[in-house]
């Protein structure tokens, strides 16, 4: 034995002998062999290898994996595997519980990309949201933990798993007293029967579930009202008017994907079709509802609850009491013109009370619903969803007060994140740190603690042991939608990082240790199928993605309760606190990714930091810009957080985001050095468990220091602004010199970008958008020169997007990304104005300052035919096809940029450094579509109308309609040759028709169309061929594929923009 | 003449000078001076300025155009800044050898080597510009119509590919032009060079020029050819760097007066560079006989002309704005006078119209020192000039959605010092090796100014010496 101690001697060792320096002279660097030249191999040993190596190939086609498991793609058969074509296949995501129906692509076993699936009831129309877009690079996500770790070393599955076995036999005995089980909120039809397994075996057991996202509110709101449990599902596509009291739920629920859809089916203005469904948000924050708004007001949150009881009244409920004025004209108009349209549409209204209210002006919603005859019609009540509903801040609660109280012994958390995401004042951390640590009298740890994630973060942190969780992509699972409809949720690749399913580590418990999730999965819907061939039930409900009947049963309510009603307490001198999820990040389960953390938020086009959102007079008030860093003072509770300005938020509240100041998460989302490094600052402490949305009675104070946000916003967006000035208000109306709009005053400079007609105006003169911009009555051509392509020929490709249903969600942006292998680039380089974005999202506001109206205008590539950036390229590396498209053509550019400087739209991207590979790392590589190109360094990039869709569907409709058209040509006789070019004809149409880029396919409005603009029957013409189609800069006859239709206003009275 | 005028034009040349004077001035300045500590802590800091070029164009080709702050929408920065400004620079050089020499002017003769060395010089710093501003810079051959297998050629409607035809012909005729013009001196060099060394390289240099009638009859004609070539390149060169911005249709650049306007102020900041390098020259090698204040005076009244063309350029800019209606023309000039550059619009307008207006003054344009400040103000304005229509139309173009900003890096900094440097470190090695004032051509002039009065025009045709 050397004197060397390994514990305070730096040594470098290699083996134990080494370091006992026992058989140090023995060791060698080198294997044995390693000394023959590479090219050892004479002809034989070569020949023996060729050999050995041909055989053992067919090996690769064994799996580890105990049993074959048949996963069954979507419309197509797996034998029909053609390589380089994906395959897509259904399956459901879970998000906060609830499941969304999804598509998955999948290149050669290789998941690519999720698609919305539109015979999923979440998702009509394949529409998608930003979560369901990004879950895919999560399943990548190289930060995702990969082992299993007792005490933060590394352990494995049976360790856990005997550890886990001996702790709980030590339970049998008293029933399973001191074993509590927490999990998020369960849908899941197959774990919650194997939780009700466990509990069976071991009564005592405690199950808890605790989710941030949990809809608290709408739960005890119905409770409430109608004295059950009750799911409300709403049919916006039924509503003419819809009044929502502080309801997002066009971002902020887990049916909005549907929600979205709907209202936009009901939305949408086409020539002889002005009878669009107008909406009322009262709410206390921004919203993508209130950003679609024909009348908004932005109020502080607990003057909501006035509205309603204003509303009640009006719209006639029984026993509302008369409400008292409040004093505020702008609230009466609104209520008063609210109530007046409600009760002129009976039974196709709807109003929508919002998550973030308290359960009372939810029961006042479902009452004035019952009393408008919406019941049935728009508003739809169902039995509730989950295995159990729970109010989950109670059951939390609950748990903590176990856990304080030395009642539980055995803890599992599967999934989720509580030490981050619990709220401020439920002690969930401090209790579980404790029953961690905590030993007994042997010293040894007293407790078994152990959680179940993605990622080794905060909670994994304060457990014992951590267990790798598998993605939903990796395991077999069933999940419900928030409509009850269950489906089977398929993976698409063997777990990565060796994950586990919750139902793996419960079935632990059940003693069955052995059963796959596939067998668990699969035999619960045995015992529920009714007769009939399992085998092929099995196969429908993989390959549709749904099972069929399991929609929840609609349920007749009691007439709703009133509420008991309360005195409108607005503490003045403090300010309300607005908590929401973030748009991207969402309770901080989305952190890591980079796509997420760079994506501009709606409205602030914050990235990669949350923020104290505040309207510009209560900035003014504080004398605080964007970036001063102010304190936020609940109880006793503080919180630094970042300001910044919003305008048409309510004064005196300021919005924070959950889901950022992760201390504990992946290298993405934990807070690094420097201003760069900063990550946003956690929300959670803010919020309170009675009340998960709003904190009433806060404090705000500027500190002094500063933080450097960064936002793709046109950076100095608020100088385009006449009425803002560095934030501040300087004139009582917001004037861009971008919005136009005949029902106002149009300013001679105005740029016209985004058109606004009432609709009023619209249905008596169609072409009032085109007036605008004078191209109505032109009959000249503007340019001088003849046109440089022939477009009379094959399809032509164009895109309409409708500003009338764009929300602003961000959907396409990251559909666009995962499509396209867009980079990100990191918030210093975004802070330089280098973010990748090929398809981006502009916000203008207008009107008053207070109440703006906001437009959403997505911006992809104009694909003009007359492109100003061809000409100027001096290598031809951006060129145009005969059918349309601007193509980029990497290969040939050098980057001299200038046709960035010359496009007016400023879509074009590019790799300033080699962002496409420093931000692909590790696994995320796998994520990459293989149909389009990794960009380089120093290269432009842009919008390309995905070709690689075009081109693959271009052969498709070669291979077919070719083959028709031969035949015609072939054909017998006359008839026969007509019918067969007809079908060709027809053939050729639908499969074009069928092409959609990803921005369009994940639009959950389809508020993006593209087609073919030579097809007078293509969807993308008929739009273009409307009255209010516009080109953005049309006078620089760029002649832009992509159009816009215009945005209208549709406010009682058409009093033009907004509610003023 | 001058007693008729009654104003005392000062001469080209000093009085008093004989042939073997000019020549024992001129050629002692490379023949016999020693080095001095001025000239070697001079060279020694241009030097380092070379080495801070190097460094960052290593950096830049290592890390990728990112380190500079090009952005989007500003995807043009420094690097394009800079090569207008040199070229510009560059256009002083063959104005002054080609054009006045077809106008007979002879006060052109102190001045035209120097001029013209300053002019290569000055086109290779920016030749440098548009090969590093490239994305993927081992590509920049793809911008030369050369014949492959793939009959891929350049995209001919692009300004940038009229740039490669234009500056490289340039430097090319500029180029053969000064040598051409040197080829007398050199052969002076060699027979009056001491060291064996010496003489053989100014002997490889001069080309066998013996001095013969006959030598001199062809020179005369091939120079006259040459300056016919270089004249018409003065206006071209200028004329298409304006296109480049000129093509496009962006507010600020889409301007039709930017090729001759272009043009003026590329003359503009030539002289403003040919008086900056020839005040501290003839007064650190005593030429003050050669380059008389005449010299100064003539400079400075070419600077004033063609001042006052920029300033008409600016003035239709912010009336095309304003007559134009168009709310993105109109809305670039009032970005320019009041937006975040405003700063830089104001420089410009103080360096390049107000300053230049003492020009109308004798006493300033004879004022040694005054003149100097006035030059280098003009030069810093022609750079701001370029950097106001590069950078703030850029900045805030069509939709707002996607306006920005430009700040530059270190990088960007480290560039345009490093290639004054550059510039400055070749100027010296030229002073020190090469004759700065072309010998034969001064000798023509010492004929006429032995009397002590006011020569002719030399409109006779030059004899052989």
């Amino acid at each position: 034995m050397s004197e060397r101690d390994p514990t305070t001697e730096y040594t470098l060792w290699r083996s134990p002998e080494e370091l006992n320096g026992s058989a140090a002279g023995n060791l060698r660097e080198f294997a044995d062999g390693a000394w023959r030249p590479p090219g050892w191999a004479n002809r034989r040993e070569f020949l023996a290898l060729v050999g050995a190596s041909a055989a053992l190939a067919g090996l690769t086609g064994c799996s580890d994996r105990p049993d074959e498991e048949k996963i069954v793609p979507y419309v197509r058969q797996p034998e029909q595997v053609v390589p380089g074509n994906p395959l897509m296949f259904a399956t459901a995501m879970p998000l906060g519980g609830y499941g969304r129906g999804v598509l998955v692509e999948s290149h050669e076993g290789r998941p690519t990309k999720v698609e919305g699936n539109p015979d999923h009831p979440s998702s009509p129309g394949g529409g998608s949201d930003v979560f369901m877009q990004a879950s895919i690079l999560q399943l990548y996500d190289p930060d995702r933990s990969k082992s299993v770790t007792r005490a933060g070393q590394p352990s494995h599955w049976g360790a856990f798993a005997s550890e886990l076995r001996r702790r709980i036999d030590a339970k049998r005995a008293a029933g399973g007293a001191g074993i509590a089980i927490l999990t998020g909120i369960v849908t899941s039809p197959s774990l919650g029967a194997r939780i009700n397994e466990v509990r069976r075996l071991f009564p005592k057991a405690t199950w808890h579930q605790y989710e941030p996202s949990a809809r608290v509110n709408t739960a005890a709101g119905a409770v409430a009202a109608f004295g059950r449990a009750v799911n409300t599902v709403y049919q916006f596509e039924r509503a003419k008017v819809i009044v929502s009291l502080d309801a997002d739920f066009l971002s902020d629920d887990p049916l909005s994907v549907r929600y979205a859809r709907h209202f936009a089916n009901a939305r949408r203005v086409r020539r002889g079709r002005t009878d669009a469904s107008r909406l009322y948000v009262a709410e206390s924050t921004l919203s993508l509802a209130g950003s679609m708004a024909d009348r908004r007001i932005p109020v502080r949150p607990a003057v909501v609850e006035r509205v309603a009881w204003k509303l009640a009244s009006l719209v006639g409920v029984a026993n509302a009491p008369g409400e008292e004025p409040t004093g505020d004209a702008e609230v009466e108009g609104f209520v008063a013109a609210a109530a007046a349209d409600l009760r002129k549409n009976p039974g196709a209204c709807v109003v929508v009370a919002g998550e973030a209210q308290p359960p009372a002006v939810h029961a006042l919603a479902h009452a004035i619903n019952q009393q408008l005859g919406s019941v049935g019609k728009t508003v739809v009540y169902t039995e509730p969803v989950e295995v159990r509903p729970d109010d989950v801040t109670a059951s939390l609660k609950e748990l903590v007060a176990s856990m304080e109280a030395g009642r539980v012994d055995v803890l599992l958390i599967l999934g989720g994140n509580p030490a981050h995401a619990s709220p401020g004042d439920v002690a969930f951390k401090a209790a579980l740190e404790r029953m961690t640590t905590a030993r007994d009298t042997s010293g040894e740890l007293a407790h078994f603690t152990a959680h179940l994630g993605l990622y080794d973060d905060e909670t994994s942190y304060l457990c014992q042991w951590h267990v790798p969780e598998a993605h939903y992509l990796e395991t077999w699972g069933d999940v419900r939608a928030p409509d009850g409809t269950a489906s089977v949720i398929q993976p698409l690749i063997s777990p990565l990082f060796g994950g586990r399913s919750a139902g793996e580590v419960l079935a632990v418990l059940t003693a069955q240790g052995d059963i796959s999730p596939y067998e668990a999965v699969r035999d619960h819907w045995r015992r529920q199928a009714t007769g009939g061939d399992f085998e092929q039930w099995w196969a429908t409900a993989l390959r549709r993605g749904t099972i069929e009947g399991t929609a929840a049963k609609p349920v007749q309510v009691a007439p709703a309760k009133l509420p008991a009603k309360t005195a409108l307490i607005v503490a003045l001198g403090t300010v309300d606190v607005v908590i929401r999820l973030d748009w991207a990040v969402w309770d901080g389960s989305f952190a890591n990714l980079t796509w997420m953390q760079e994506l501009p938020r709606p409205f602030t086009k914050l990235v990669w930091d949350n923020a104290a959102l505040m309207s510009p007079r209560t900035a003014g008030r504080l004398n605080v810009n964007d970036g001063d860093v102010v304190k936020l003072t609940a109880g006793e509770v503080t919180v630094e957080a970042p300001a910044m300005i919003l305008p048409g938020l309510p004064d005196e509240t300021i919005t924070v985001h959950l889901g950022y100041g992760r201390t504990r998460a992946g290298s993405v989302a934990t807070a690094g050095a420097g201003e760069w490094g900063r990550r946003g600052f956690d929300a959670y402490p803010l919020r309170r468990g009675s009340s998960p949305w709003h904190t009433a009675g806060a404090n705000v104070t500027k500190t002094g220091a500063t933080w450097r946000l960064v936002t793709t916003r046109n950076h100095h967006a608020m100088e385009a602004l006449r009425g803002l000035e560095h934030g501040r208000v300087t004139e009582e109306r917001l004037k861009p010199d971008v919005v136009a709009s005949p029902d106002d005053d149009v300013e001679t400079k105005n740029r016209q970008l985004v058109r606004v007609v009432s609709l009023s105006r619209f249905a008596k003169d169609p072409n009032a958008v085109k007036e605008l911009g004078g191209e109505a009555g032109r009959r000249v051509k503007l340019s001088l020169y003849p046109d440089s392509w022939d477009y009379s020929q094959g399809p032509q490709w164009g895109m309409s997007i409708d500003l009338q249903t764009c929300i602003g969600c961000n959907a396409c942006v990251i559909a666009c990304q995962a499509e396209n292998n867009i980079a990100t680039v990191g918030k210093q380089e975004v802070s330089r104005q280098r973010e990748m974005h090929w398809i981006r999202i502009d916000s203008y506001f207008a009107g008053g300052v207070d109440r703006p109206s906001v437009y959403h205008q997505p911006v992809p590539c104009m694909h003009c035919e007359n492109a100003p950036c061809e000409y100027v390229c001096p290598t031809g590396a951006t060129t145009h096809s005969t059918q349309g498209l601007n193509e980029m053509t990497y290969n040939r550019c050098i980057g001299t940029r200038y046709c960035s400087n010359n496009c007016p739209y400023k879509v074009r991207r590019f790799n300033f450094f080699a962002f496409g590979y420093e931000s692909s790392k590790g696994s995320t590589q796998l994520q990459k579509n293989p149909e389009v190109t990794v960009r380089t360094r120093g290269v432009m990039e842009k919008c390309s109308y995905c070709v690689q869709r075009i081109n693959r569907t271009r052969i498709e409709v070669e291979k077919t309609v070719v083959e028709l058209t031969e035949q015609a040509r072939l054909a017998a006789n006359d008839d026969e040759r007509k019918r067969l070019n007809g079908q060709a004809d027809a053939r050729r149409f639908a499969v074009y028709e069928g092409l959609r880029t990803a921005c369009e396919q994940a639009c959950p409005t389809a508020a993006i169309v593209f087609g073919d603009i030579r097809e007078p029957r293509s969807q993308v013409s008929m739009l273009k061929a409307q009255p209010h189609d516009y080109t953005l800069l049309d006078e620089l006859t760029t002649r832009p594929r992509t159009s816009y239709l215009a945005r209208f206003t549709n406010a009682t009275g058409d009093g033009g923009e907004g509610a003023a | 003449m001058p007693e008729t005028v009654g104003v005392h034009i000062p001469p080209v040349m000093e009085s008093g000078h004989t042939y073997a004077s000019v020549t024992d001035h001129i050629d002692g300045i490379v023949l016999r001076r020693r080095w001095t500590w001025v000239w070697l802590a001079a060279f020694g800091f241009t030097f380092a300025l070379v080495m801070l070029l190097t460094t960052a164009i290593g950096w830049l080709i290592v890390r990728g155009i990112g380190v500079w702050g090009v952005d989007i929408p500003v995807a043009w920065g420094f690097a394009i800044i800079n090569f207008v400004w040199w070229i510009g620079i560059g256009h002083a050089g063959t104005f002054i050898s080609a054009m006045l020499l077809l106008m007979r002017q002879d006060w052109r003769t102190s001045i035209n080597r120097f001029a013209e060395a300053m002019t290569l010089f000055a086109v290779a710093c920016a030749g440098l510009f548009p090969l590093l501003h490239l994305g993927r810079i081992k590509f920049f051959y793809w911008l030369v119509p050369y014949p492959n297998t793939m009959w891929l050629w350049p995209q001919f409607r692009s300004a940038l590919v009229w740039d490669v035809f234009a500056v490289s012909t340039y430097g090319l005729v500029s180029l053969i032009f000064w040598y051409v013009g040197l080829i007398p001196d050199l052969a002076t060099l060699r027979d009056r060079a001491t060291g064996r060394r010496r003489r053989v390289i100014y002997g490889i240099l001069a080309m066998g020029w013996r001095g013969a009638s006959r030598h001199w009859t062809r020179y005369q004609t091939a120079y006259l050819l040459l300056a016919g070539l270089a004249a018409p390149l003065v206006i071209s060169v200028h004329s298409i760097v304006g296109m480049d911005f000129a093509s496009a249709q962006l507010p600020g650049w889409h301007t039709t007066i930017f090729p001759p306007y272009f043009v003026a102020g590329a003359i503009f900041s030539g002289f403003a560079m040919v008086l900056s390098l020839a005040i501290p020259m003839r007064a650190a090698f005593g030429l003050q006989g050669f380059i008389t204040i005449r010299h100064l005076d003539n400079c400075a009244k070419l600077m004033l002309v063609n001042g006052l063309i920029v300033a008409y350029g600016y003035l239709a800019e912010a009336y095309m704005g304003w007559y134009s209606g168009n709310a993105y023309e109109s809305y670039v000039n009032l970005n320019r006078m009041h937006g975040p550059y405003a700063p830089a619009y104001w420089v410009m307008m103080t360096c390049n119209v107000l300053v230049p207006q003492l020009l109308w003054f004798k006493w300033v344009r004879r004022n040694v020192p005054t003149l100097f400040l006035l030059a280098f103000l003009v030069n810093v304005g022609m750079w701001t000039e370029r950097y106001v229509i590069i950078i703030t139309s850029l900045h805030r173009d069509f939709l707002p959605s996607s306006w920005g900003m430009y700040y530059p890096t270190f990088w960007d900094l480290a560039t345009l010092v490093g290639t004054i440097g550059l510039f400055l470190c070749f100027f010296l090695l030229f002073c020190r090796f090469l004759p700065v004032i072309s010998i034969f051509e001064m000798r023509e002039l010492v004929h006429s100014t032995a009397g002590g009065t006011r020569p002719p025009p030399t409109m006779e045709p030059k004899h052989a010496h």
